[in-house]
């Protein structure tokens, strides 16, 4: 079998990355935000598991291991954020959920 | 893993299990006092344990964390900042209804978080670390969950804090495609001597990463709305351990990289410290808020830390580790007196909750004029000292141009420290606002009086903890 060469893998990581970060930019839901937020931190798991595979070691899956677990953290306070927020503010829309202002 | 090991580890390892003490504590008997007693007793344990620890270092246990003088002296930074917050806590949230015993072991886990993060000598360590730090602070942002604004700032923060942990992975994961290692001084050696493209675009990102949770202009949009919308002291956490943490963490790891070879990092931390200096200092001018002050405040805080980074050197270590004590007690002292004056239903953060503070209780008026003093830079006090060895420093380094901006923006943050002086010592227009101000929660005031205390007698005596500092922190430069 061939191998995928270490460029395409980055490449791909990036072209996921910067997915992740238009998505965040321009959705208004919340709900999708933290979608995108997840793309983003998968981004960087693929980047660091092709690293891995360049180096031969295991440090890059150990890495990714880490990141699901504590991404899986962060999206459980996440959705109950999510919750409260459209309990309190009857809406998911980060525009109109918005009181804070200086 | 010998028992060397283990005695350094102690201290990590005592806070971790005081978190699982309160937990199961919480779990049987849900009462507010006893979960109190417990964190504090932890977090006196695990000071306690920085001397033992301190006899067995330096030393490098696993490839994850270093033990030495230096993480121990932030970890007991850490220890104290959270052992205030949890007696100002525990007077804010007996005003509430809400379930108080968990923000308890929230805030160990995340004084646990800040305490990896400063021995963290690799990029997983320093990951974990991280996140075990700012996935609490969603938690204890957003605790009153039945305020509106707490919630939605919780949710700015979540949000921000997982793109910034989206920046750093992918930062570590280039330039670990390129170096072939995630401990940092393998990193640090790396970028030294042949800094490839994608090591330069993977330490863009870390300080993208690094400018988010330093709260630094042009990173600085969620600072205000996170400080305003989350519990009083919570923002107090917020602003001193999360950013005291990370800074000590940098601090560590960019001063090896020789000047010459970071002249592009140079003039990029240049610019993020005039902006911060200038930006911080002049948005609070425009405020009404007093936590949105102390945001602005905050930021322009951090500027001034950066100036004595980019002196580097034993000075800029020495400058750091002072001010980071001063900035720390300063700064608990402002939330402090925030978080007194406020209950969980209603938050003293306009400047006209403090119109007249003094007729009602001149005890509380005098520490919060003493603490906006240290911020401000004005004798006798340790804001004052702080910037003295921040301007040392950066004589030493010849960096003219940001000591004359350090000075402009000190100037402009005078008015408006100023304003919420007078604004305290002017007599309130109704009978019922000059009522006095009685049955402040015991705990908290004894903190905040022991908080000015340390303000100024650090500005007028500092020698004892510059010892402690060249002791632990100075030695390794």
């Amino acid at each position: 079998m061939a191998e995928i060469p270490t460029q395409y893998g980055i490449i791909l990581a990036a072209i996921l990355f910067s997915l992740g970060i238009a998505g965040i930019l321009i959705r208004r839901n919340i709900f999708f935000i933290l979608i995108f937020v997840e793309v983003m931190l998968n981004a960087a798991g693929l980047a660091f598991v092709v690293a891995a595979a360049r180096w031969g070691q295991a440090d890059g899956q150990v890495m990714f291991i880490f990141i699901l677990a504590t991404a899986a953290a962060e999206v459980a306070i996440g959705l109950g954020l999510l919750l409260r927020l459209h309990h309190l503010f009857k809406t998911l829309n980060v525009d109109q959920a918005s009181d804070l202002r200086g | 893993m010998t028992s060397a090991e283990i005695m350094s580890l102690l201290p990590l390892l005592v806070l971790a299990g005081a978190a699982v003490v309160v937990m199961l504590a919480a779990a049987f008997f849900r009462s507010h006092r006893l979960s109190l007693t417990l964190t504090l007793v932890g977090l006196v344990a695990a000071f306690a344990s920085l001397p033992l620890a301190f006899a067995y270092t330096p030393r490098q246990v696993t490839p994850m964390l270093l033990i030495d003088g230096y993480a121990l002296f932030y970890m007991g930074l850490l220890f104290a900042a959270s052992f205030v917050v949890a007696l100002l806590a525990y007077g804010y949230l007996e005003k509430g209804e809400a379930n108080p015993e968990e923000l308890y072991i929230l805030l160990l886990l995340s004084t646990v978080g800040g305490a990896v993060l400063v021995a963290s000598s690799h990029f997983a360590s320093f990951f974990l670390g991280l996140e075990t730090l700012s996935v609490s602070l969603y938690a204890m942002i957003a605790y009153n969950r039945t305020e509106r604004r707490a919630i939605e700032a919780g949710i700015k923060y979540l949000i921000l804090a997982g793109v910034t942990a989206a920046f750093l992975l992918f930062g570590m994961a280039l330039i670990y495609t390129d170096t072939g290692t995630l401990a940092f001084s393998g990193v640090v050696a790396a970028a030294a001597v042949r800094p490839s493209l994608m090591v330069m675009v993977g330490l863009g990102m870390l300080i993208v990463g690094v400018g988010f949770k330093l709260g630094v202009v042009p990173f600085h949009m969620w600072t205000p709305d996170v400080y305003q919308g989350a519990p009083a002291p919570v923002t107090g956490l917020v602003a001193s351990m999360s950013k005291g943490a990370m800074f000590a963490l940098v601090l560590r790891y960019f001063t090896p990289i020789p000047p010459l070879e970071r002249q592009g990092l140079f003039l990029v931390f240049t610019t993020i410290a005039v902006l911060s200096m200038v930006g911080g200092n002049v948005l609070a001018l425009i405020q009404d808020n007093v936590k949105r002050i102390l945001a602005y405040s905050s930021i322009a805080h951090l500027g001034y830390l950066l100036v004595a980074f980019l002196a580097s050197g034993p000075a800029g270590q020495l400058a750091v580790a002072f001010y980071l004590v001063a900035y720390f007690a300063t700064t608990l002292s402002a939330f402090g007196v925030v978080t007194i004056l406020s209950t969980p239903d209603h938050e003293a953060e306009r400047l006209e909750d403090y119109r007249g503070l003094f007729f009602r209780n001149p005890r509380l008026a005098v520490i919060f004029t003493i603490t906006l003093f240290s911020l401000a830079g004005i004798p006798p006090t340790a804001g004052l000292i702080g910037k003295i060895f921040i301007a040392a420093a950066g004589v030493q380094a010849s960096l003219w141009f940001l000591l004359i901006v350090l000075v402009l923006a000190s100037v402009i943050g005078v008015f408006y420290y100023m304003r919420i002086v007078i604004t305290m010592f002017r007599r309130p227009e109704t009978e019922a606002a000059q009522q006095a101000l009685t049955g402040l929660p015991r705990g908290a005031s004894v903190a905040l009086a022991a908080l000015s205390v340390i303000l100024v007698g650090l500005g007028v005596y500092p020698v004892p903890v510059m010892t402690i500092i060249e002791n632990m922190v100075a030695r390794l430069v």
